[in-house]
C-alpha cells in the first residue's frame, strides 16, 4: 500500500505504522519514546505529525499510527512544529540539564527554554518508559515499571527495594535516551542504579575479570545454548585472543567465521 | 447454590404484579425510607430507627421499603407514610424528632401533616398537600432513566419487573440483533458519558468486529467532583443498567459484560451484586436466558480509585489487572478492546436508556431532545442553587431553566455568575447565555461539554480563576503521568494558576496559559488531557476582567482568593461587640466596646476569623 508523505508516495506494508514507514522510506521524524526492539508507547509525544483521514486534520504519534493506503502525513507542517517545540520545552522544564534534550532543542530552533522547572526528573527521567519494556518484552524480566501517578510517577522496583527478579543484564541503561540508568561494576557485584538491584558478578573464566552480573550470564546460557557457552563466560578481551588462535589455526581470514569454533574444554 | 425460580417472563410479571399488589393495598401501612447515599449521609438511618421506636411504642407494624434516591438531594432524609388505599405522602428533611412526630399525627392519629409534607407520590391525593412531580423543581423534568428512582425498592427485583422490566429484554431476544441495532440508532441515543458517540454506531461496529469473545462494559468510575448520576441509578435502579447490558450484548453477540464501578461507591456495589444475584436466580442471567440460546453474565469489578480509569482504554488496562493508563485510539477499543477482544464500553445512563428504547421503540426516544441530541439528560445540580440534586430533563431545555425554575435560583438572592458543566472537562458558562438550549453540540459550541452531567452553580462570591485552579488541580493529581503533555502541561498550568491566585501573577501569564491549553489539545494522549483546556480556555474567554485583575492588581473581584481582598469592619453597623476583636489572632482589631472597631491592615493576615464571628453582617470583603 502506499501513503503520502510530505507530498512524497511512500510504500509501506499491512502492520506498519506511520514511523516505520517514513523511516524505511529515509523521512526523519524525531523520537525519544520508540525502540524497535519493543512495543511503541506514545508517551514522549516528540514523534507527532498530522495526518488527514476525510478531510479532518489532527495531530498523532507517529509511532503508534498505523500506515493505511492513501493516508496523508505532514511531517513538518506549522501546527506540527508548535507541537512539538511545545513538548520538547516542557521536556527541558523537567529535566533541564541533559545535553540529548538540549542537542534536539537547538536542531528545533529552540533557544532559551520558557517553562521553568515545577516537575523534576530524577537523573534528567523522561519517563519514556523504554527501560520497563526492553526489562519486560526482550529480557523477559520484568524487574521494573512505572509507580505511582501523574508528577509523582517513577520508575522503580516493587517496593522500591532490590529486586530479586533483575538480572543486571544493563539493557535498561543501553536503551535509555537520557542515560539516567548506571551500570556499575565492583569486584563482586553488578549494580544497577538508581534501582539498588545489585547481583553476583560473573568473572571472566579465563583471566577472572568481572564480565557481567551471574544471573545474566545465566540467562544467557539459556538463550544461547551449551555451544555458546565460552562465549558467555570470557570477557571480550579473552574472547578475541580465543578467536585469533582459532583463526589463526583453521586460517580462515573474513568469511569463514561461521566454521571456527571453540573447542570445547580447551582454552587456548 | 443458586435455583432458577422460573424461565418464563409471564409468570415472573404476574408473581411480581401480585407481590407489589400485596404491599399496595394489603393491611399494613407502608414507610418508604429513601437509603441512596445523600439520605443516609443526611440521617435517614437515625430517622428510620425512631420511625421503628415511635410504630412499636404503638404496637404499629408497617411495611419498611427501602428506596433510592428520588432526586431531591437537598431535602433528604426523606420518609414516605402511606396507609392502605390512602395517599403516599412524601416528608422531607426528616430529623429523628420529625420522625416520631410524623408516625405519630400521621399514622397513630390518622392526621398526615401538610406542614411537614412536601408532597404526594402516585395516584392518591391528600387535601392540602401538592402532588410531589408537580411541584416546581419536578415538574419540568421528563423522568425516564430516573423513572423509578425513589420509587421501588432497589434489592427487590419483583419491583422492577412490576413496573414492567426485562419485558425489554424478551422482546430484543425475539428480534434479529441488528434489529436491536437499528432500533437503537434510530432512538439517535448519544453516549452519555461525555462523549456523545452515537451508540447505535458503537453497537454497529461492534457487531461487525472480528473475533470472540465480545465483552460488553458499564462505565461506572463516574468521576467528576460533583457528579453522582450514576451513582444514583446504580443504587436505585441496578436493573436497568442490567437489562441494558444485557439487550446490547445481544445485539453485538457478546456472552460476557462487566460493571466496573469506581471503589468509591460501595453502596452501588452492593445493589448491584444484589440484582445480579437476583437476575441469575430468576433465569434472567446466565445460560439460556428466558429459554432461548443467549447466554450471558456480568462480573462487577472495582476501581482502585482513579479518575483516568473513566477513560475507556484505561479502564480495560484496570480491568485486564494493569495499571490504568489509556493508550491511542487510532484503533478502536471496538475492534481492540479488553484483553484485545472486539468491545462495546458505554456509560452507565447509557445503558439504561435502552430498555425505555426498545419497550417503546426508537422513535418515541427519538420525539424527546434536539435534533441532535435525542431524549434526556440526568444532570447532578450542585452549587450555588437552592434545590440541590439529581434532575432528568429533554435536551434542549435551557440552562436558565434548569438552574433557576428547578434548581429553584441562587440562594441568598446572589447574582448568577456561571454554570460549568462537564466536570474537569468541561467548561464556564456565563448568564449571557442562559438561555442556551442544553445539547452536546450547543454546549461544545460554547467552549465547555456535556460531559457527565455534573452541573455546578456559580454566583458572584466564586473567582473563576480559582476555578480553573482548582480543577487544574484536581487533573493534576489524577493525570496516569504518561504522556508529556499531560503531566507536564497541566503543571505547568497549575504553577501558573496558583501563582495567579497568590498574587504573584504577571503580565504575559494568561498569553502562556492559552499556549499550553493549544498544546495541550493538540498533543495530549488521552482526553483527560486534551480537555483540560476547557476549564482555563473558558474562564479566560468569558471572565478575562479578573485574570486581568488577579495579576495587575493583585485584587480578587469575587472575594475569594486569599489576601487579594481585604476585610473591612462597616463602622456603620458595626455593634462594638468584641466578638471580631477576641478571635484575631494577630491582635489587628481594636475598639472599645459599643463602638466601632477597626482593623489594622498593616498587621491583618486575612485569615477571616473575624468575618466568621461577626454576628451583625458589619464585615465587608472589599
Amino acid at each position: 500500500m502506499a501513503l503520502t508523505i510530505d507530498g512524497k508516495q511512500v510504500e509501506a506494508t499491512p502492520g506498519q505504522t506511520v514511523l516505520e514507514a517514513a523511516r524505511a522510506a529515509g523521512i526523519d521524524i524525531p523520537t525519544l519514546c520508540y525502540h524497535p526492539a519493543v512495543t511503541p508507547y506514545g508517551a514522549c509525544r516528540v514523534c507527532l505529525v498530522e495526518v488527514s483521514v476525510r478531510g479532518r486534520r489532527r495531530l498523532v504519534t507517529s509511532c503508534c499510527y498505523p500506515a493505511s493506503d492513501g493516508l496523508e502525513v505532514f511531517t513538518d507542517s506549522e501546527k506540527v512544529r508548535r507541537a512539538r517545540k511545545g513538548v520538547v520545552e516542557l521536556l527541558l522544564a523537567r529535566a533541564p540539564e541533559s545535553a540529548r534534550l538540549r542537542a534536539l532543542a537547538t536542531s528545533m530552533g529552540i533557544g532559551e527554554p520558557r517553562f521553568p522547572s515545577v516537575t523534576h526528573g530524577e537523573r534528567d527521567c523522561i519517563l519514556c518508559g523504554l527501560c520497563v519494556a526492553v526489562c519486560r518484552e526482550v529480557m523477559g524480566a520484568a524487574a521494573i515499571a512505572f509507580v505511582d501517578r501523574g508528577v509523582e510517577r517513577v520508575v522503580a522496583t516493587p517496593f522500591r527495594e532490590g529486586s530479586e527478579a533483575c538480572i543486571a543484564c544493563g539493557a535498561c541503561a543501553a536503551i535509555c535516551p537520557m542515560g539516567s540508568i548506571e551500570v556499575r561494576e565492583s569486584e563482586t557485584e553488578v549494580e544497577i542504579a538508581p534501582f539498588k538491584n545489585r547481583r553476583p558478578a560473573l568473572r571472566c573464566q579465563k583471566c577472572g575479570k568481572v564480565i557481567a552480573a551471574a544471573p545474566f550470564g545465566e540467562r544467557l546460557q539459556e538463550r544461547l545454548g551449551e555451544k555458546l557457552t565460552l562465549a558467555v563466560m570470557t570477557c571480550p578481551e579473552c574472547k578475541r585472543k580465543a578467536t585469533a588462535v582459532v583463526v589463526k589455526k583453521t586460517g580462515a581470514v573474513g568469511g569463514a567465521w561461521s566454521h571456527a569454533r571453540p573447542r570445547q574444554g580447551k582454552h587456548v | 447454590m443458586t435455583t432458577k425460580l422460573a424461565v418464563n417472563l409471564p409468570e415472573l410479571q404476574e408473581r411480581a404484579r401480585r407481590q407489589w399488589d400485596d404491599l399496595k393495598h394489603g393491611d399494613q401501612p407502608i414507610l418508604w425510607v429513601g437509603v441512596g447515599t445523600c439520605g443516609l449521609a443526611a440521617g435517614a438511618a437515625k430517622a428510620l430507627t425512631a420511625a421503628r421506636e415511635e410504630l412499636a411504642a404503638h404496637g404499629i407494624e408497617a411495611r419498611i421499603v427501602p428506596v433510592g434516591c428520588i432526586g431531591a438531594c437537598y431535602l433528604e432524609p426523606m420518609l414516605d407514610i402511606e396507609e392502605p388505599g390512602g395517599p403516599r405522602v412524601c416528608y422531607a428533611e426528616v430529623t429523628p424528632e420529625k420522625a416520631r412526630l410524623i408516625v405519630q399525627s400521621h399514622l397513630v392519629e390518622g392526621q398526615p401533616r401538610p406542614d411537614l409534607a412536601l408532597g404526594t407520590v402516585g395516584e392518591v391525593e391528600a387535601p392540602g398537600i401538592p402532588r410531589l412531580f408537580d411541584l416546581p423543581m419536578f415538574a419540568p423534568q421528563v423522568r425516564i432513566v430516573t423513572r423509578n428512582l425513589g420509587l421501588i425498592n432497589p434489592e427487590e427485583i419483583g419491583h422492577y419487573i412490576a413496573d414492567g422490566g426485562y419485558g425489554a429484554l424478551q422482546r430484543a431476544l425475539g428480534m434479529d440483533p441488528v434489529a436491536v441495532i437499528k432500533e437503537v440508532e434510530k432512538s439517535g441515543l448519544r453516549g452519555r458519558g461525555g462523549g456523545g458517540f452515537p451508540t447505535g454506531r458503537k453497537w454497529r461496529s461492534g457487531r461487525e468486529a472480528h473475533g470472540e469473545p465480545k465483552y460488553v462494559i458499564c462505565n461506572g468510575d463516574e468521576g467528576d467532583p460533583g457528579a453522582f448520576m450514576d451513582r444514583s441509578v446504580m443504587e436505585a435502579n441496578p436493573h436497568a443498567v442490567i437489562e441494558g447490558m444485557m439487550i446490547g450484548a445481544y445485539a453485538i453477540g457478546s456472552h460476557q459484560g462487566f460493571i466496573y464501578v469506581r471503589n468509591e461507591y460501595p453502596l452501588a456495589v452492593v445493589r448491584l451484586t444484589k440484582a445480579l444475584e437476583d437476575a441469575r436466580k430468576h433465569g434472567l442471567l446466565g445460560d439460556n436466558i428466558l429459554g432461548t440460546e443467549f447466554s450471558f453474565d456480568v462480573r462487577i469489578s472495582r476501581g482502585g480509585g482513579a479518575f483516568v480509569c473513566g477513560e475507556s482504554t484505561a479502564l480495560m488496562a484496570s480491568l485486564e489487572g494493569r495499571p490504568g493508563e489509556p493508550r491511542a485510539k487510532y484503533v478502536h477499543t471496538v475492534e481492540v478492546g479488553l484483553h484485545g477482544q472486539p468491545t462495546v464500553l458505554n456509560n452507565v445512563e447509557t445503558w439504561a436508556n435502552v430498555p425505555l428504547i426498545i419497550a417503546r421503540g426508537g422513535a418515541w426516544f427519538a420525539s424527546i431532545g434536539t435534533e441532535k441530541s435525542k431524549g434526556t439528560k440526568v444532570f447532578s445540580l450542585v452549587g450555588k442553587v437552592r434545590n440541590t440534586g439529581l434532575v432528568e430533563v429533554p435536551m434542549g431545555m435551557t440552562l436558565r431553566e434548569i438552574v433557576f425554575d428547578i434548581g429553584g435560583g441562587i440562594p441568598d438572592d446572589k447574582a448568577f455568575k456561571a454554570v460549568q458543566t462537564g466536570g474537569p472537562s468541561g467548561g464556564c458558562i456565563p448568564a449571557q447565555f442562559l438561555d442556551t438550549p442544553v445539547d452536546f453540540d450547543r454546549l461544545t459550541e460554547l467552549g465547555s461539554m456535556m460531559g457527565s452531567g455534573g452541573l455546578i452553580v456559580m454566583d458572584e462570591d466564586t473567582c473563576m480563576v480559582n476555578v480553573a485552579r482548582y480543577f487544574l488541580e484536581f487533573l493534576q493529581k489524577e493525570s496516569c503521568g504518561k504522556c508529556t503533555v499531560c503531566r507536564e502541561g497541566v503543571s505547568q498550568m497549575l504553577f501558573l494558576l496558583n501563582r495567579i491566585c497568590a498574587g504573584e501573577g504577571r503580565e504575559g501569564d494568561v498569553e502562556v496559559l492559552l499556549d499550553l491549553c493549544e498544546l495541550l489539545e493538540n498533543a495530549a494522549l488521552c482526553g483527560l488531557g486534551t480537555t483540560a483546556c476547557n476549564p482555563v480556555r473558558s474562564t479566560i474567554n468569558y471572565f478575562r476582567g479578573e485574570y486581568d485583575e488577579h495579576i495587575r492588581e493583585k485584587h480578587c473581584p469575587a472575594h475569594e482568593c486569599r489576601g487579594l481582598f481585604r476585610y473591612e469592619i462597616v463602622a456603620e453597623k458595626c455593634r462594638g461587640c468584641m466578638a471580631c476583636l477576641k478571635e484575631c489572632p494577630q491582635g489587628a482589631i481594636s475598639g472599645e466596646r459599643r463602638k466601632p472597631h477597626t482593623i489594622d491592615q498593616e498587621k491583618c493576615v486575612h485569615c477571616g476569623l473575624c468575618f466568621a464571628a461577626c454576628r451583625f453582617d458589619s464585615i465587608a470583603k472589599v
